[in-house]
């Protein structure tokens, strides 16, 4: 992934935090972690990549999923550490994205 | 290919006006074809080339029975002066510090480590196993175990304990090779309990061999083997390798069926190095300028496939790693520091780049890069179009056989052109063809058979003596010819697609899939009463498909969170992460014989909303109609 600015995060608590949040550990469950993801992920503010908890392939496969999801466009360019690289991060680019409708 | 057909015409008399004629006389013509292709590859053999074929049968012909070579020599040997300082090989990993070694490198570590081996009592019709990354060392010690006239056959690390028991405990192995531990997206992760667990299975085992430091943190176990580092600085080189026979058995591959345990496939030397010669310099046009890298693991048979490259002068690229990691271009940063000209991939890579926004040609310089090679699953008429648009304008050549013959059916060709979908000709040398169903008439499409004797047929299935599993596996849906589980569309200008497989085996992301270690996974599962994988084709899925688990419950309504997490952890670990379904759905009952057998082909196709054309010869043929209909098991409907 590439670097960029530096994204605002999401405040910790709060429905939409805790509801995309936990959407993110559910997929990781399903696709890789089985059950695990949530104690290997630890803290909202571990790194992702730094802590084998996804790989590039997996950031791609998580963007088309959110994608599906929420219904909206992430733009491969955005694709970058400051943006997914963390629950905290990930929830935090998802409720800011200019077409993010709420949750479903 | 240009220089085999005038060697060819010379050599008949005949002249071949254009790659289709020349397929056709190397199937007429078979024991022509093979004895002067023979001849052409200049290999190292000795005896005599005659008969070229004994037997006319797919099932029990034998090619070159008075002949011997040595596998090991042969992709070794020095083609001229001033070989030895050419590179053999470069080992790369995820930290981007790449190994190199020159052909007189890797040949006289090969020849230490064989004299090595050969202390420890290694035999000819040995067999060895090996639980290893794809690295300088994995190659050495294949080389020189081989060159020995053992048998050798290898998993990677990501393949689940009992699936890999299940595949090396049938061997009776008397050598391990074995990494004590295995790199990926940068964290170390040591094998040391799998080890164990490993060693402790395999009662046959005279011994081990580290192919790094060995583990880590239990003495006993390390303390069992030897690290190939030693036997190399140790060893006197072996002057002279052993001539074995043609067929003598050289790799043990496995293939997972839809019931029982996995094949172990045998196959020969001499069969599997001509077929390899032949589609590197024939079809691949490889040669002593190439640098070729096929990503792969230990475990799949390109990997050997790459191997043998070595023995058309060429220098092979290995990695082991993520391809995602550090950057998510990592592959192609690999491509073009280390100036591979031949790129060996995969439908489900490239969907990957295209959907992470991947750009090669922006990113890293792509001079050397000459062919591209895709094999795995279906790659898609779109895919040529986005490595045209986004790589660079080149060929790329969709390769497609399988493990059962270590080699291809249909593959490329430097002198035809590549038509988008399509893979561009049917091999040299094998009599490929689209085998209709019964009472049908011939048709382009159909059943991939091969009608005619070719030499990288497996010599046979470990175990089985008589051959009646062998005939099973192959013979017995048409009779007299090879069948391959594939469907084909053969065009008239002689390109072919492959239609996906025929029989129940999945390819899911590339990965092929025998859905008996599914099944044998889950009947430890009480909850469990009936289960059925199936491959469902989902466009916007890698490799354009995914795994789907049907589940019938002793108590219905009980799938919940806990147990669909469950049921994919311990498939997960028990087989391999390939082996996990993307979704597992209740259904009140699979579709079932009068005879009491499950019907998978019903099931696809009520899953794909096709009509079922055998329902009447199934018990419970209102179950199908659960299936269109469940929910869960809908595909959106994308565009591709």
């Amino acid at each position: 992934m590439s670097e960029s600015i530096p994204a605002v995060p999401l405040p910790v608590g709060g429905d939409a935090y805790a509801a995309l949040r936990q959407a993110v550990i559910d997929w990781l469950d399903d696709h890789y972690h089985f059950g695990d993801a949530a104690t290997l992920i630890g803290d909202d503010d571990v790194s992702f990549l730094d802590h084998a908890i996804l790989d590039s392939l997996g950031f791609v496969n998580l963007v088309l999923h959110l994608e599906k999801v929420y219904g909206f466009r992430i733009d491969r360019k955005d694709l970058s550490r400051a943006n997914f690289d963390s629950l905290r991060k990930i929830a935090s680019y998802v409720a800011r994205h200019r077409d993010f409708r709420g949750l479903p | 290919m240009t220089a085999f057909t005038r060697f060819c015409e010379e050599h008949t008399g005949e002249r071949f006006s254009d790659y289709n004629a020349l397929q056709r006389f190397s199937v007429a013509q078979r024991r022509r074809f093979w004895g002067l292709l023979l001849r052409w590859s200049g290999l190292i053999v000795e005896g005599t080339a005659e008969p070229v074929c004994a037997g006319d049968q797919v099932e029990t012909a034998v090619f070159f029975p008075r002949l011997r070579l040595n596998y090991a020599e042969n992709l070794l040997r020095a083609a001229s002066s001033g070989d030895d300082d050419r590179p053999a090989l470069t080992a790369c990993s995820e930290s981007g510090e790449d190994r190199s070694l020159s052909r007189g490198e890797l040949r006289d570590q090969v020849e230490r480590a064989a004299a090595g081996l050969r202390r420890l009592r290694l035999c000819p019709g040995d067999r060895v196993v090996a639980l290893a990354t794809n690295s300088a060392e994995s190659v050495i010690a294949c080389l020189a175990a081989t060159g020995l006239g053992a048998t050798w056959s290898s998993v990677s690390p990501d393949l689940g304990d009992e699936a890999v028991l299940n595949r090396f405990r049938p061997l009776d192995p008397v050598l391990l090779f074995a990494h004590g531990s295995h790199v990926h997206q940068g964290v170390v992760r040591a094998l040391d309990e799998r080890l164990e667990t490993l060693v402790a299975g395999l009662p046959t085992l005279r011994g081990i061999v580290w192919l790094d430091a060995g583990p880590r943190g239990r003495d006993a176990l390390a303390s069992r083997g030897e690290r190939l580092s030693s036997l190399i600085a140790a060893g006197e080189p072996v002057l002279r390798w052993p001539r074995l026979p043609f067929n003598h058995p050289l790799f043990i591959l496995f293939s997972s069926g839809t019931t029982g345990a996995p094949k172990c496939i045998v196959h020969g030397a001499g069969g599997t190095l001509l077929e390899h010669v032949k589609e590197h310099r024939l079809h691949s046009d490889l040669g002593a300028a190439d640098r070729l890298y096929f990503h792969t693991t230990c475990g799949w048979m390109m990997w050997n496939w790459q191997l043998s490259a070595l023995a058309s002068g060429s220098e092979i690229v290995l990695y082991d790693g993520s391809i995602s990691y550090p950057e998510d271009d990592a592959l192609w940063r690999l491509v073009s520091r280390r100036r591979v000209t031949v790129f060996g991939s995969s439908p489900t890579y490239l969907q990957y780049c295209r959907d992470a926004g991947i750009v090669p040609a922006e990113r890293v310089g792509l001079g050397d890069l000459r062919l591209l090679q895709s094999t795995g699953s279906i790659l898609f008429d779109s895919q040529y179009d986005w490595v045209r648009e986004n790589v660079k304008p080149l060929p790329v050549q969709s390769i497609s056989g399988g493990t059962d013959i270590i080699g291809c059916f249909v593959l490329g060709n430097p002198n035809l052109p590549v038509y988008r979908g399509e893979s561009q000709c049917l091999s040299l040398g094998l009599d490929v063809r689209a085998q209709p169903a019964p009472g049908s008439a011939a048709a382009e499409t159909g059943e991939l058979v091969c009608a005619a004797p070719f030499p990288s047929r497996p010599l046979g299935l470990l175990g089985d003596a008589a051959g009646r599993r062998f005939h099973e596996a192959y013979f017995s849906q048409n009779p007299g010819v090879w069948s391959h589980g594939d469907s084909i569309r053969i065009t008239p200008r002689g390109t072919a697609r492959i239609l996906g497989r025929s029989d129940g085996v999945l390819n899911v992301r590339g990965l092929r899939i025998g859905p008996a270690e599914i099944y044998h996974v889950l009947q430890t599962f009480p909850e469990l009463v009936e289960t059925m994988a199936l491959e469902q084709e989902a466009p916007r899925e890698p490799g354009g498909s995914r795994l789907v688990l049907l589940v019938v419950l002793r108590q219905a309504g009980s799938l919940d969170r806990a147990l669909t997490l469950r049921i994919k952890r311990e498939l997960a670990r028990r087989a391999s992460p390939a082996h996990v379904p993307a979704l597992i759905a209740e259904v009140a009952a699979l579709p079932t014989t009068f005879s009491g057998k499950r019907s998978e082909r019903a099931a696809r196709d009520a899953l794909h909303g096709r009509p079922v054309p055998n329902a009447s010869a199934l018990k419970n043929p209102e179950c199908l109609a659960s299936l269109r209909a469940h929910p869960a098991l809908r595909l959106e409907v994308e565009a591709v």
